[in-house]
């Protein structure tokens, strides 16, 4: 089986790409098989940033049914063991997929070929990028030390919490007082802590179940753009907040300290981390690297404990 | 989202229940980082009311947990609700400074005074007191006598009188130039008859006129 790294952001520009080429090029360095799948519908530029000027099929090939299989649009990338797959020419209207497509796609996805999957993911709370980034347990998320996207990373966290809470619900047996009154359609605003009060109210039995389901979910939080003069606990503390107010799991997985040479290597098509492989920002990347596989390890030692 | 509901001040504040003072005011001020107003790591997070209940709440359990009154009472109320175990209350006593010398000594007194009063139901050892007594000079040898007849060592004396070893040594060998003067000497001279449970006032006077008697004739 595959692990799915979904990457996503509450706001743009934060280095998703960048940090979805990065860490897809020190898998492949491990020794892994990865592909890099740019889900950033209508607004894609992975191919930019690993330097592949003019990818031929790509996603649309697999949607118009010219390719039977997604895995014969992966491209080899100048790394080897890393492949891509583009998004680029999917028609104008892609950003807005129709439901059994978005089925489609990540029904391909699960079945990819390769050790890691990486997804670059759109920024902000729309359901495309929900739904996609709800495809693995261990979604990425990217922030910067701003409170904009900070403000932006703790909705995104939230639509996401909410999405797979209510995921939880309809795929699993919950009695109908509680499948009726999440989902009737004149209550449009439901927040996470209201559903979880209807649950106690109405299916109290299955309390303990939904809190188990929901605790599966590990979030991960990376900080892009880190700059000398900030507080250096400040993903620690999101950390320690959002496991306390959550029912989910949150590892914060490192700063990535800011490097004039990141926007330089994005002008001149260079994968940062393959340039400068000895700078601070790519030893950053590299220990984070080493953290999510090292979680990973982790994870599927308990699932076979248990 | 989950509140402080049914967390403890003690999980609020996210320190175990047996911490410090100082220990408790550095989580207080950590848990501020993260909560107050103007914290970047929460921005956006709560809803201002929201924020303001938690503050609340970080405001009580702080000034619960810094007020030793407030906080022993705290303790008990989590004790008997079962949500901490019993062994945080006995933490008060534990954190008290341990008196020197206390508790062993006051055993080795006891143990002592009652090994030399088991001893006086000896015949030998009542009569051999009883003829010191009765002398008008005492010498250190005759206290020496009664001391090994009695069975105890100077250093055992040495540890319940805090008299030095040195100065007992020299009552004992009548090493007069080693004494102290008149008044230490005499409550040295007190202690020790005390010990071995014979009348102190005869035994200073006993020894102190065989002091001038020797050095008279000397």
């Amino acid at each position: 089986m595959p692990v799915i790294y979904p990457i996503s952001s509450g706001k743009g520009g934060v280095g998703k790409s960048f940090i979805a080429a990065s860490i897809g090029t020190l898998f492949a360095k491990l020794g892994k098989k990865v592909v890099l799948v740019d889900l950033d519908l209508g607004a894609s530029n992975l191919h930019t940033l690993l330097g592949i000027k003019n990818p031929k099929n790509g996603l649309n090939s697999f949607l118009n049914q010219t390719v039977k299989k997604l895995d014969r649009v992966a491209v080899p990338t100048i790394v080897s063991n890393l492949f891509f797959i583009n998004s680029l020419y999917c028609s104008m209207e892609i950003a807005n997929l129709y439901h059994t497509q978005k089925l489609k796609i990540i029904r391909a996805i699960t079945k990819l070929p390769f050790d890691y999957i990486i997804l670059d993911l759109g920024a902000g709370s729309n359901f495309n990028t929900l739904d996609f980034f709800s495809t693995s347990q261990e979604g990425i998320i990217i922030c910067t030390p701003e409170p904009t996207s900070i403000e932006n990373c703790f909705r995104f966290i939230k639509a996401a919490y909410l999405r797979k809470l209510k995921q939880i619900i309809k795929r699993h047996a919950f009695n109908s007082a509680v499948k009726n009154t999440v989902f009737s359609p004149n209550k449009t605003k439901m927040e996470a802590p209201d559903i979880i009060d209807v649950v106690l109210k109405h299916d109290p039995d299955r309390e303990n179940f939904l809190k188990n389901k929901l605790s599966e979910f590990k979030f991960k939080l990376i900080i892009n753009q880190f700059r000398k003069n900030i507080d250096e606990t400040l993903g620690d503390k999101i950390e320690t907040v959002c496991n306390r107010h959550f029912y989910s799991n949150f590892q914060f997985l490192g700063n990535i300290s800011y490097d004039e040479r990141i926007p330089e290597s994005v002008v001149s098509k260079n994968i940062y981390v393959n340039k400068y492989p000895y700078t601070t920002s790519s030893a950053d990347l590299k220990k984070i690297t080493e953290k999510i596989i090292k979680s990973r390890r982790l994870t599927s030692q308990a699932s076979k404990v248990s | 989202m989950k509140s402080f509901a049914g967390l403890t001040y003690y999980d609020i504040l996210n320190i175990p229940a047996n911490s410090s003072f100082i220990e408790i005011k550095r989580a207080y001020r950590d848990v501020l980082a993260i909560y107050n107003d103007d914290s970047l790591a929460t921005y956006a997070l709560f809803p201002s009311d929201e924020r303001d209940n938690l503050l609340k709440t970080i405001e009580g359990a702080f000034s619960t947990l810094i007020d030793k009154g407030k906080r022993v009472a705290y303790d008990r109320m989590l004790v008997r609700s079962g949500q901490v175990d019993k062994s945080i209350l006995s933490r008060e006593e534990k954190k008290k400074p341990i008196p020197l010398f206390h508790g062993k000594n006051l055993t080795k007194e006891d143990d002592l005074v009652g090994r030399v009063k088991r001893k006086y139901i000896e015949k030998k050892v009542k009569k051999l007191s009883k003829n010191i007594l009765s002398k008008d000079l005492i010498s250190g040898n005759d206290l020496e006598a009664l001391r090994k007849a009695i069975g105890i060592e100077i250093s055992e004396i040495h540890v319940v009188t805090k008299v030095s070893i040195a100065v007992l040594k020299a009552i004992e060998n009548n090493q007069f130039e080693d004494l102290p003067s008149g008044f230490y000497l005499r409550n040295f001279l007190k202690s020790y008859s005390e010990i071995l449970q014979i009348d102190s006032q005869k035994i200073i006077d006993g020894y102190l006129k065989n002091i001038s008697h020797v050095q008279k004739n000397g």
